[in-house]
């Protein structure tokens, strides 16, 4: 399927001792949200960090919106405005305050709305009655606390494009729901805008993600729309007495007393004739897993 | 509409199908336009894509049209000629169990009893 791009990029390279991170092309579709998708180590956190520019030292050609470059999107302040990111760490200084929070990002964006800044601090509830409490230190907050101000801050900036890294993974149940009506929110009110994630709370995120970029090893291994996905990755269940022929036909599989069950590439699904066997569309969650396992080195 | 993550039934047939018998019951208007993708997919907390998917449907079928920008309209209904159209289903429909009841060897009998039964537990 052909897509206008928010993010295009070229034979992206980062070298580490153990690690290497080698991505040839990578497209990320505009009016999304596409999740990045890998176990621990993949290198989801050094490909974000690359595209979000918190990490520069890396080789390769990056496109932003069609028509500016990563030098852009450093040095011109219509790109900067333009991106918004968070990140895993927490980078508010302990001892800044919730309002410090709000003057910091009004200086260093033009397109920061403190009342919709105050407006999305009560809506996540930061405080627990819900009253503005700009004296209260940032250390004062729990994890999943600053996270909400890290959001409250990044939403009131009128952006075309959130990079986001982990965004689940503090964040209770119900605020992850929260999360994902934020994400789609966002998507919604203006034209154009797309979000780029990573995550491995794929549960979580399947209702709100779009685009999906799986990583192993330091590279892309599938990409897709959801919808293609499960298309092309289908969830097969069958008997016991059927699992030696299925396996060799089969993308991925598991086996427990009573059957098996398994992913099968959509084209392959003839071969399964004349077997007892029941295919589902898969989750994206089912998806994700199986193509991990396929490429994952853990035993 | 009520969405099913489980009736086994895809997220975005479920849509294609309620807008569908939407704009063949008529709540839906010659050139009205359907919620937008992104309205929609808010509402009904799923992704846009799924969304997209059902409306994509809905075009292919000759229900919808989308415009650039401005989202998907309702096509002009002409309701002999879908009638014609779903006729034309239920006898393709019906030859093709003719062609089988015929190589189990079903007397035209027992083939007009399996219908009747059929329809008995459609409750039509």
């Amino acid at each position: 399927m052909e897509f206008e791009k928010v993010i295009s990029g070229k034979n992206i390279e980062k070298d580490y001792k153990s690690f290497k991170l080698n991505v040839p092309e990578l497209n990320i579709p505009k009016g999304f949200a596409t999740a990045l998708i890998g176990e621990n180590g993949a290198g989801k956190t050094t490909l974000l960090n690359i595209l979000a520019g918190i990490r520069t030292d890396y080789k390769g050609e990056l496109t932003y919106f069609g028509k500016y470059s990563d030098k852009d999107r450093e040095s011109n302040p219509v790109v900067k405005e333009m991106i918004g990111y968070t990140g895993t760490d927490n980078y508010y200084l302990p001892h800044w305050t919730v309002e410090g929070v709000e003057e910091l990002t009004s200086l260093l964006f033009d397109n920061f709305d403190k009342a919709l800044f105050r407006k999305n601090y009560e809506d996540l509830a930061i405080s627990a009655d819900g009253s503005f409490e700009g004296g209260k230190k940032v250390s004062e907050l729990s994890d999943g606390t600053k996270i909400k101000l890290v959001l409250a801050s990044v939403l009131a900036r009128d952006t075309d494009l959130l990079i986001m890294d982990e965004p689940a993974s503090p964040l209770d149940p119900l605020m992850r729901d929260k999360l994902n009506d934020l994400i789609r929110t966002y998507l919604t009110e203006k034209e154009g805008r797309s979000v780029f994630f990573s995550t491995h709370n794929i549960l979580d995120m399947e209702s709100v993600t779009d685009y999906a970029i799986i990583m192993e090893h330091g590279e892309v291994v599938e990409t897709g729309f959801v919808e293609d996905l499960k298309e092309k990755y289908i969830l097969v269940k069958g008997e016991l007495a059927d699992i030696e022929k299925a396996k060799d036909i089969l993308y991925t599989v598991s086996t427990n007393k009573y059957g098996f069950e398994g992913i099968c590439l959509a084209e392959n699904l003839d071969k399964l004739a004349g077997m007892d066997v029941t295919t589902e569309t898969a989750t994206l969650f089912q998806i994700s897993v199986a193509i991990m396992k396929k490429n994952t080195r853990v035993k | 509409m009520r969405i099913s993550q489980t009736s086994g039934v895809p997220i975005y047939q479920q849509i294609a199908d309620f807008f569908r018998s939407e704009i063949m019951s008529g709540k839906y208007k010659n050139g009205e336009y359907l919620p937008s993708i992104r309205e929609l997919a808010k509402d009904l907390k799923i992704s846009v894509i799924t969304t997209m998917k059902a409306y994509e449907q809905l075009e292919t079928e000759g229900y919808v049209t989308a415009v650039q920008g401005k989202g998907f309209y309702v096509n002009a209904q002409d309701s002999d000629m879908l009638k014609e159209q779903h006729l034309r289903k239920v006898e393709d429909a019906l030859t093709e169990a003719i062609k089988y009841a015929d190589i189990a060897g079903m007397t035209e009998r027992e083939l007009k009893e399996t219908l009747s039964t059929l329809l008995n537990m459609k409750g039509l």
